[in-house]
């Protein structure tokens, strides 16, 4: 098998989200044994964003990183793990409300659950999620 | 006053008091009525509050980089020329993403002001100050303090006000006030004795900081949008509002942070790698702070203790612009009164002609414009909202019925915010009030 990172590489709607990682200088800790379980946002929900968004994040890889950080959580939770959760807690230190029962995560959906990699597992989901309640 | 019906038959209409302004809100609009007055008096407070921002954020980031902790700031308003000409980041063509497309250093009408002031006489700097032929720099200062003493505001999101209490803010803090005090053994004496002293004012330090960058990018964004009005580019009032929403998320991400320096040298206090964000550290705790809560105003309150006129609890403050009494400005005991008096000499003539035509025309001119500026700080604080529920809950035309039930419960926590009697929102809905 292989780590989130490799996933996440090898599928092309993740395009957006490696380069943001890799501009973050995430790649190590991703690549690190973990496990993690990461909300990973597909291309299309980055650009749901309002124009410059991106751009000034990319700018500066410590918010980037920030941002990012809040999509990982640590710990390997399965859809039917965080079915029975009403939050975890993301690496960024705040907490991702979840609604499971739903299929949604915060304000996202999510779109493919439980992809296993050798270090976590990954659910695929349709927005950007952001800090605050 | 039109009222609005509810957008979506998907859900039950609102039992909420202000209902009316939630409708309007969940089909995209602003707190205020979209007027071409309302919209006309917005834009034209944007502007005129732009120029002065425009050396506020100069004079705040000079404060918290450069006269640090000067025990004896008697020249902390006379900004450098190299402040004057710092490129904005959002402004110009070196910008990091370019906001208005006007230059970078500062504008041209604070620079024709700061030279010859109100008295429309070149004078030395001095001279002006002590005429007070100047800008009220004590407003924004008053600001930053709103900040610094309502603290814990948005934790645990907001990151910056918990790090001033870590071990390693204190010893970053440390490290610049021994250098700044090096060779001055009564400082450095004071220092031993009362750390504690001198690590509060590095705090408030780097709170001037923190307002400088907030500003630096508010300034570009009032400019570009009375540019855009002028140009016939910006008709209605969601328009503006969602000019700021897409300004709000653009920047979200611009890194806070407080650099000093001390004989040429650059030390980072709170350095940009901490991840701090203009969002979460700087924009939301400022607008709960000097839109929301501030401080009670010395002229219309009592602070008496028995008589009970000011919360015991700093969440229940409420003296922001969004609830002040607009009516008083010009008399003693009134903090706004340093705004509008700025804001006064960088009226749009549009609006100068405006209010010549009402109420007492030129001699209530402060106060009619301090209306105004409530106003459009209801258009800032409708994009704030908007902003909110865009990044935390639902699109407004989301098929799903539970996510439009949660938008509404998020709209009607927030309106339950002007439920009390200070509050202006209603005074607003129409002209009558100015």
């Amino acid at each position: 098998m292989a780590d989130i990172v490799d996933i996440a590489v090898s599928n092309d709607n993740f395009k957006t989200l490696v380069a943001a990682v890799q501009a973050a200088g995430l790649v190590d800790a991703l690549k690190s044994p973990g496990p993690f379980t990461v909300f990973a946002p597909i291309d299309a929900a980055f650009e749901k964003l309002p124009p410059g968004t991106v751009q000034t994040l990319v700018q500066n890889p410590p918010q980037l990183g920030r941002i990012l950080k809040y999509h990982v959580v640590a710990g390997k939770y399965t859809k039917a793990d965080l079915e029975k959760l009403d939050s975890v807690d993301s690496l960024e230190g705040t907490s991702i409300r979840l609604n499971m029962k739903a299929n949604e995560v915060k304000n996202s959906t999510v779109i493919a659950p439980d992809i296993e990699a050798d270090n976590g597992i990954i659910h695929v989901i349709d927005n950007v999620i952001l800090m605050g309640p | 006053m039109t009222v609005a019906t509810p957008p979506s038959t998907k859900i039950p209409p609102s039992n909420h008091p202000l209902a009316d302004i939630i409708y309007r809100l969940e089909a995209g609009g602003a707190m205020l009525p979209d007027t071409p007055e309302n919209l006309m008096q917005i834009i034209g407070l944007y502007k005129a509050y732009a120029v002065p921002m425009d050396f506020y954020w100069r004079d705040l980031l000079y404060i918290g980089e450069q006269v640090f902790l000067n025990p004896l700031p008697f020249f902390k308003f006379f900004i450098s020329e190299e402040y004057l000409q710092l490129p904005n980041h959002y402004a110009g063509d070196t910008a990091d993403l370019r906001i208005w497309r006007g230059g970078a250093d500062c504008h041209p009408e604070l620079r024709e002001f700061i030279e010859k002031g109100e008295l429309k006489q070149k004078l030395p700097r001095l001279f002006h100050h002590l005429w007070h032929d100047r800008i009220n720099m004590e407003f924004a200062e008053e600001c930053m303090r709103s900040m610094l003493w309502h603290r814990d505001m948005y934790v645990p999101w907001n990151q910056f006000d918990p790090y001033l209490d870590s071990e390693e803010y204190k010893q970053n803090a440390d490290r610049a006030i021994k250098a700044y005090f090096k060779g001055n053994p009564v400082m450095l004496g004071l220092y031993k004795l009362f750390p504690d002293m001198f690590l509060e004012q590095c705090r408030q330090a780097s709170y001037y900081a923190n307002l400088g960058l907030f500003w630096e990018v508010m300034a570009p964004v009032f400019f570009e949008m009375s540019d855009l009005y002028d140009e016939g580019k910006l008709t209605s009032v969601p328009e503006a509002m969602n000019f700021l929403v897409n300004g709000i998320f653009a920047i979200a991400g611009r890194p806070i942070y407080h650099h000093v320096y001390i004989r040429g040298e650059c030390y980072e206090i709170i350095p940009k790698s901490k991840g701090f964000t203009w969002l979460y550290e700087a924009a939301l705790p400022y607008v709960e702070a000097v839109f929301y809560r501030t401080s009670p105003f010395r002229g219309t309150k009592s602070y008496n203790a028995q008589a009970k006129q000011v919360p015991d609890d700093q969440q229940d403050f409420h003296y922001g612009v969004l609830y002040a009494d607009k009516f008083p400005v010009g008399t003693a005991g009134i903090p706004p009164t340093f705004l509008a008096q700025d804001m006064l000499h960088f009226l749009p003539p549009y609006l100068v002609e405006y209010y010549q035509q009402h109420c007492r025309g030129e001699d209530d001119m402060l106060v009619q414009l301090a209306v105004s500026f409530q106003r459009s700080m209801y258009c800032v604080t409708s994009a704030v909202i908007q902003a909110l529920r865009a990044a935390l809950l639902y699109p407004l035309d989301d098929p799903n019925p539970e996510h439009l039930k949660a938008n509404r419960a998020f709209f009607e926590a927030q309106m339950d915010r002007f439920l009390r009697p200070e509050a202006r929102i209603r005074d607003i809905q129409t002209q009558d009030y100015r």
